[in-house]
């Protein structure tokens, strides 16, 4: 299988980018802002995660770095190239791959279809992209769903397909958007072990969002906390659990 | 699909796959077997329905595949039409009264064949200058866009004296299409249609017409396949309008305006919006139910008199037809699906059988 996952067709190459970079990032929406000057570097072969409290910027954040949301200020860079204000396709071209809070699978097309069609857009050929599709699916433990239509997916199969959607032909980093959301504690381990893998099996750098604190400590090697579109915190997990800023803006009030 | 193991399987699923296509051309093609020993005014109802089937299966394969409804391709239909009758209309009539047109079109007259190529072409190259700056739009605003193109078609036809005869109309284009010409036509149509629905362009656009955000961050230049289909059933449309022309015999701008419009999208609509087999199930059927209805107009004998439904019940009959199938069924009388596969059931029973006897 490990094979098949990077097996790259002639002329697709592994992006090579060491980081995925924002620097002094401002985000405004008509006078209001949303993030200011926030800045973070994510390293391949790492989980890098993000959290804060609803409405901290998160998302805005996201959308920053893949390409949906062009910064008022701040750059954006992948291995060390300007990437800001790059379109969304040219960063999943270049390796920066996401999946969405709300799922947004292609939902009149078939699971198979679902990942394959990313496959073609990365300029794979219709036999090697239903091939690579199939491996995908098999690793998020969805082979048996391949010809499923997507809209009547169980919610937390949509999220694993969405992670076999963007982990096609292996990027250089994925940004995966609160995939545990409504997820059960079982779920939620098999999730972890899959969000686990992924710098190892791909070596594939991952930027993680999630509320769940117990799928946070567990995977992520670093973490940043944004509070009202700020850096509040940023370090090792042991030492975001101890700080005291984090505390009273986010971590005390799960309690 | 898996690797097939045996040659056998491979026939069968390749068979499977173009099922679809193959079932649409025999069908189309029995229509028009049965339909040509008929009266004349058979063969005149039938070649109308072909090339309409042709203007259905060029939208379709726009509006099915990107989601988005356009009102304009009756627009690239009178351009087709327009440019193929510059071609093939009598020299010394052009030198009269179009003085507009350029030389080459103006001094000669050329075939039936190249001039629909040619109002093919000139669809496409418009579809390809409008597209590049209105397949950004999604929803309603790109509707809207497509809808102010037919408005300047029509109005750039109506008064352009010079090189359309203006409100005065294009006479003596060659009556060349009868029924088989437009049923060539309508498979190579079907055939396009379908060759773009599963090629990986279509499968893209198919994407981005469920979800524009996730199609963008899955590599997918939403533009640029858009831009394609859009060119694609704009050619499709334009070869349409050529045939339509050397069907009627005769041009006026105003023939491909608001009432070809509705008809086509009607059919669509009716059929299911979303599958080739929606388009030609549309057409089949609105033209059965139009074509009843213009009967009953005329008036049926019924037990010594002649019973009349009063002029317009076509239109409204149309109406009553596309409100019940939104109604009740809103994806179409096809629920936008394909043909199925006739032989799945039978396998797996056969299957089923022999499963306790291992």
């Amino acid at each position: 299988m490990t094979d098949v996952l990077h097996d790259l067709p002639p002329g697709v190459e592994q992006p090579q980018a060491a980081e995925l970079t924002a620097e002094g990032i401002v985000v405004r929406f008509q006078g209001l802002t949303a993030i200011s000057d926030v800045s973070l570097e994510c390293k391949r072969h790492q989980v890098f995660g993000l959290i804060g409290p609803n409405g901290a910027g998160k998302t805005t954040l996201v959308n920053c770095l893949t390409g949906f949301q062009r910064p008022t200020s701040g750059r954006v860079r992948l291995g060390g190239e300007d990437t800001t204000g790059w379109t969304p396709d040219r960063f999943r071209k270049n390796g920066v791959a996401r999946t969405f809070q709300a799922g947004r699978l292609f939902r009149d097309m078939t699971v198979a279809e679902n990942v394959e069609v990313t496959a073609l857009g990365l300029g794979m050929s219709r036999r090697a992209a239903h091939r690579h599709a199939m491996a995908m699916l098999a690793w998020v433990g969805l082979g048996d769903r391949a010809d499923t239509i997507a809209g009547t997916l169980p919610y937390t199969d949509e999220r694993r397909v969405g992670i076999a959607r963007a982990m096609v032909l292996s990027p250089a980093f994925v940004l995966l958007d609160e995939p545990a959301a409504g997820m059960s504690d079982a779920e939620c381990d098999d999730l972890m072990h899959i969000i686990a893998a992924i710098p190892k099996e791909f070596t594939c750098g991952v930027l993680l969002i999630e509320h769940n604190m117990s799928v946070i400590m567990g995977v992520c090697d670093r973490i940043h906390v944004l509070d009202g579109g700020r850096t509040i915190a940023e370090g090792l997990p042991a030492e975001i659990r101890a700080d005291a800023v984090v505390i009273s803006a986010y971590l005390g009030m799960e309690g | 699909m898996t690797e097939p193991l045996v040659p056998h399987a491979a026939r069968a699923s390749l068979l499977r796959r173009y099922w679809p296509l193959l079932a649409l051309c025999a069908l189309i093609s029995a229509i028009v077997a049965v339909g040509s020993l008929g009266s004349e005014q058979m063969q005149v109802t039938m070649t109308e329905m072909l090339i309409r089937l042709i203007v259905v299966v060029g939208i379709y394969l726009f509006i099915g595949n990107s989601g988005i409804l356009s009102f304009g391709h009756i627009g690239f239909m009178c351009i087709g039409a327009y440019a193929a009758a510059w071609a093939t209309v009598d020299p010394a009539w052009k030198q009269m009264m179009l003085t507009g047109l350029p030389d080459f079109l103006q001094q000669n007259q050329y075939g039936f064949l190249p001039a629909v190529a040619g109002g093919g072409l000139l669809a496409g190259l418009v579809a390809l200058i409008l597209g590049t700056a209105i397949m950004r739009l999604s929803g309603i605003a790109g509707s809207i866009a497509t809808f102010a193109f037919l408005a300047i078609v029509n109005s750039v036809y109506s008064n352009w004296e010079s090189v359309t005869a203006g409100t005065s109309s294009i006479i003596g284009v060659p009556n060349v299409v009868g029924p088989w010409v437009a049923w060539a036509f309508a498979i190579g149509a079907l055939v396009l249609a379908f060759a773009f629905q599963v090629s990986r362009w279509g499968i893209m656009l198919r994407a981005s017409r469920d979800d524009e955000v996730a199609a963008k961050s899955s590599a997918i230049g939403v533009v640029k396949v858009r831009l394609i289909a859009f060119v694609v059933s704009a050619v499709i449309a334009g070869v349409a309008g050529a045939l339509y022309g050397h069907f009627l015999g005769i041009l006026t701008a105003d023939t491909f305006y608001l009432g070809m419009t509705f008809v086509t999208l009607a059919m669509l609509v009716v059929g299911g919006i979303g599958s080739l087999t929606g388009a030609v199930t549309g057409v089949l059927v609105v033209t059965l139910v139009v074509e009843l209805l213009r009967h009953l107009e005329a008036g049926v004998p019924i037990a010594g008199s002649t019973v009349h439904l009063p002029q317009g019940s076509q239109e409204i009959g149309l109406g009553i037809v596309m409100a019940l199938i939104m109604v009740f069924r809103p994806t179409g009388l096809t629920r936008s699906r394909e043909v199925p596969w006739p032989f799945t059931r039978r396998a797996r029973r056969r299957k089923m059988e022999v499963a306790p006897a291992r």
